[in-house]
């Protein structure tokens, strides 16, 4: 089984700067020097994310670079050393009543750097959005030893070009990332998610277009199909309704907020044809969101995927994986699916012919979907990203200005992509399509 | 538009015979060359600095925008981007002349999918036309810059616009989710799209505010968000500014994010009041228009928290809008208080500087003394919650020595917000106007590094040359001169 913490590097060597500095140093020593491939790491959670290739790939840990530099409160803004454990600055923001609302798998071993470089999400990106909303400013070093920033401390700035942007989710690409700022928003008193089970898609499209003008405003919207649901149930020792499609919906905000919402939910739940509502509140609720979130990297299995689709044609894609025996949870609101593909997935070509075809229902709604992890040596015949798009050359052109001699993550992210994807369709997903 | 096909056409730089191509690009009607109908054309929103552009196109299709920069190229001449020309920070400015493309033909809502709450525009497109075509159906666009009633979606994308309403609801970029871009080189390239969480690098993201220097956007793909169901609209009026300043603190330190704070000084109450007589006190120092959105079950309870904190900042007297109307002119006298500025002064000068939400009453005071101490009246109107200032350098364009008196109070003003911990733009852009802030507020390692950011965009620099970084142009763009009088030509 490839453990995303199973170090990838087979020389295990590591470098382990104090300081920012250091860190431009050693990267300034290494690209003027013997130009080993580097491979940044925080808290070792993600380390597969984009399948570096892991040939002589020395590791640059980040783990000493570990502070809380700037809290002021009263901004509700939080600087940080890349190397923070989330779960630590989650603790410390939670005491002044704040938060970053982003649903983060493995928190307490994640570090801000790498979640911002991974780009992770939970649930909750329906009423809050994901990393690129929150990160206002950032520090970082390029492959050569140059250090540099982008943003600031404010939470609103748009002097120089957005580089936070162009480094949430470039996975160690593009540079190393040293700090980071966030914006932040208050916790929220209370919290609840009622779930009920429906037969058929059908159902739960109706569902969702009636929900879309409902007067509540949940802060999630999730599918389960039934493999998923026992596994989030087991999780987070919930006992949840038993059905085909498992719907929750998440809430949160005031007590009088949360329970007003919740009446109005349960009616549109029950007017959408469920049988019965099942709420869990209070430690149930904190149980479930954990749950909930840590899915998507929960399973051992030997491929787990992430589809990008349209609200309106998720239900039809995780009907279709549902069929093919896979594990799915949607986020249904965004149309983020995760999936793992079942356990007697032995060989690589059961596997292919699971994801083309679920790769096909993505493509015809405008989607796509990407191969997160998988056993060691699968990728090249997965086809990590799918077909190429028209993006990826703009990519690549990035990738060849701030690292010209491909020392970060080799193989991470377009370029290993680029290697694997089959020729470009033109009109395949985009604005207009 | 008038015929120009004279050789009189532009200040040089363009032959005749790429006019002539362009004619064939775009048709007669759709080309300006002629001085005087150029004219219009020489600044935007900043009118510190002018220079006539040779050349200004009106293309209506994509196919005519890849064709026009396929031009450009051939014949090695910059082009400039242009949607309403309402920049305040003369990110339109044609430096060195050459080609201004402008996009306000092409305004078509060419799709909206509310069961995935998206739009697909054109980038001429005006920002509060969405709006109103969306109005009924429970769903709007989010950014509402106060010039929504002129500027185009396309400008808000290059500038990552923000508006009162960005507080709560998150700025441009925040809902964006593709774009389909001409690059500079005339490839025609589609970023992001309707799917969330698509692979690679977010380069939507990172376009959305480039200022029109990584290519020109041909269509924009935005989020499109519910409508709040229930609001609260009131007016804090305060006897002091730092009265009214802390109360904005205390509420952002509270933990509580309205869905707009935007702060009206003396000075602009004045103005407003002259041009719309809502009946804002004229003794108050200042006044805050505040509003929270919501659940009808939560607004009472977060309105009223706001009006305590406003008692214990020494407000003289909150009141709230009680009916649609009274709402709809409180947001009126604020969106059109620029406009109202006219009766003030002849010209005006906004600054759009960024501080520390809890530094607001420090920058306040330091405005006020700038103001004193280089003889130069400022009012304020501003999106207070954000801690994004707008103080407004009133002057008259014609006194050569007023404009220096501006120059030396703005500076100050926006070394301020540096020292501060904040930044000299929050949503107005650094265009060719504080382009001179650049290195004091990165290191020329970040220069750098955001420069080869844009030689992936843009390597040869004729796409909107001499913008955002301060270095002339790019490679290849050495000979494009810095234009005029203005303030980048001193040291
Ligand atoms: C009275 C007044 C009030 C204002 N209030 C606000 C406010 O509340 N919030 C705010 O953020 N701004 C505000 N502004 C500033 C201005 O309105 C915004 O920057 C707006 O987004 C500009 O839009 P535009 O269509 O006028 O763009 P333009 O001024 O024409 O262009 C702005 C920049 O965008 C580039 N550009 C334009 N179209 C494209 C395109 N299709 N592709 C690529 N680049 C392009 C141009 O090259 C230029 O660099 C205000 C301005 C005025 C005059």
């Amino acid at each position: 089984m490839n453990d995303p913490g199973k170090p990838i590097s087979r020389a295990y060597d590591e470098i382990v700067p104090a300081t920012a500095s250091e860190l431009a140093r050693l990267l300034e020593k290494n690209s003027s020097g013997e130009r080993r491939p580097l491979l940044p790491v925080g808290g070792r959670t993600a380390l597969g994310f984009g399948f570096p290739i892991a040939r002589e790939s020395l590791e640059v840990s980040l783990g000493r670079l570990d502070q809380v530099l700037d809290f002021p409160a009263r901004d509700m803004t939080v600087t940080v050393e890349a190397g923070c454990r989330m779960g630590i600055l989650q603790e410390q923001l939670r005491q002044e009543g704040q938060r970053l609302p982003i649903d983060i798998p493995m928190a307490h071993r994640a570090t801000a750097g790498g979640v911002v470089a991974c780009n992770p999400g939970g649930p909750r990106r329906f009423g809050f959005g994901t990393m690129r909303d929150y990160v206002i400013g950032i520090g970082a070093v390029t492959a050569g030893g140059q250090p540099f920033r982008a943003g600031g401390r404010v939470v609103k700035n748009v002097a120089g070009y957005d580089l936070c942007k162009l480094l949430v989710g470039s996975g160690g690409s593009l540079a190393v990332i040293s700090e980071v700022t966030f914006k932040l928003k208050p916790v929220a008193a209370a919290s609840a998610l009622g779930w009920a089970c429906f037969d058929q898609g059908a159902m739960v499209n109706d569902l969702l277009t009636d929900m879309s003008t409902s007067q509540a405003r949940s802060v999630a919207i999730e599918l389960l199909g039934p493999k998923a649901a026992r596994q989030i149930s087991a999780e987070s020792r919930q006992q949840l309704p038993e059905g085909p499609l498992l719907v929750g919906v998440g809430l949160e905000g005031s007590r009088a907020e949360v329970d007003w919402q919740a009446e109005v939910v349960e009616r549109e739940l029950r007017a959408g044809g469920a049988n019965n509502v099942v709420w869990k509140e209070e430690a149930a609720a904190v149980a479930m969101w954990s749950a909930l979130t840590e899915f998507q990297v929960g399973a051992e299995s030997a491929v787990t995927f992430r589809a990008s689709l349209r609200p309106s044609r998720t239900v039809e894609f995780m009907t279709a994986a549902i069929d093919a025996g896979v594990a799915v949870q949607a986020h249904l609101g965004n149309g983020v699916v995760h999936g793992h593909l079942p356990d007697d997935t032995l060989d690589v070509g059961r596997a292919c012919s699971i994801i083309k075809s679920l790769r096909a229902v993505a493509v015809s709604g405008g989607g796509q979907v990407l191969i997160e992890r998988c056993e060691p040596g699968w990728q090249p015949e997965l086809d990590l990203w799918g077909t190429a798009r028209g993006d990826w050359e703009l990519m690549a052109a990035l990738k060849k200005e701030l690292d010209p001699g491909e020392l970060l993550s080799p193989g991470r992210g377009i370029d290993g992509a680029r290697a694997s994807a089959r020729p470009i369709e033109t009109n395949e997903v985009g604005v207009g399509g | 538009m008038g015929k120009s096909n004279d050789t009189s056409a532009g200040t040089g730089g363009i032959s005749g015979e790429l006019i002539r191509r362009f004619q064939a690009i775009v048709g007669d009607d759709a080309v300006l060359s002629a001085t005087d109908e150029l004219l219009v054309y020489e600044c935007d929103g900043y009118v510190v600095e002018k220079k006539l552009p040779d050349v200004v196109l009106f293309p209506g299709s994509t196919d005519q925008v890849v064709e026009i920069v396929l031009a450009c190229n051939e014949f090695d001449v910059p082009f400039v981007p242009r949607g309403a020309g309402t920049s305040l920070a003369g990110g339109c400015l044609p430096v060195g002349g050459g080609v201004m493309i402008t996009l306000t033909r092409m305004k078509e809502i060419l799709e909206v999918n509310l069961q995935d709450r998206f739009a697909v525009v054109e980038p001429g497109l005006v920002n509060l036309h969405l709006t109103q075509h969306l109005a009924g159906t429970g769903f709007h666009y989010a950014p509402d810059p106060s010039s929504q009633g002129a500027c185009t979606i396309g400008g808000n994308v290059a500038t990552n616009s923000g508006g009162p309403h960005t507080l709560k609801y998150g700025v441009t970029v925040n809902h964006v989710l593709g774009l389909e871009v001409v690059m500079p080189d005339g490839r025609l390239v589609e970023l992001g799209g309707a799917t969330e969480g698509l692979a690679g690098y977010d380069l939507t993201g990172l376009f959305v505010g480039s200022e029109g220097t990584f290519g020109i956007c041909t269509k924009v793909m935005v989020r499109l968000t519910r409508d709040p169901v229930a609001y609260r609209t009131m007016l804090g009026i305060f006897e002091t500014v730092g009265d009214a300043t802390r109360a904005i603190s205390s509420i952002i330190g509270e933990g509580i994010i309205p869905a707009a704070l935007e702060m009206m000084d003396q000075g602009i109450v004045e103005a407003v009041e002259a041009a719309y007589g809502f009946g804002f006190p004229l003794d108050a120092a200042a006044v805050l228009l505040m509003e929270v959105d919501g659940l009808e079950v939560a607004v009472d309870e977060e309105a009223r928290r706001i009006v305590e904190i406003c008692d214990q900042a020494g407000a003289r007297e909150v009141r709230r809008a009680e009916t649609q109307e009274e709402r709809q002119l409180l947001w009126k006298c604020r969106k059109q208080a620029f406009g109202a500025i006219g009766r003030l002064s002849p010209s005006y000068c906004t600054q759009d500087g960024v501080v520390p939400r809890t530094k607001l009453p420090e920058i306040l005071e330091f405005i006020t003394a700038a103001g004193e101490r280089h003889g130069v009246r400022i009012v304020n109107v501003f999106h207070a919650g954000d801690g994004n200032i707008h103080p407004i350098l009133l002057f008259d364009e014609r006194d050569k020595e007023q404009i220096a008196r501006v120059f030396s109070a703005s500076d100050e003003i926006l070394g301020k917000c540096i020292d501060l911990g904040g930044s000299v733009t929050g949503e107005h852009g650094i265009g060719v106007e504080k382009i001179s802030f650049m290195d004091r507020l990165f290191s020329s390692d970040d220069l750098e590094v955001m420069g080869r950011v844009r030689a992936a965009f843009n390597p040869k620099g004729r796409c909107s040359p001499a913008k955002m970084l301060p270095v002339a142009g790019a490679c290849g763009m050495e000979h494009i001169e810095r234009s005029h009088p203005g303030k980048q030509a001193a040291p």
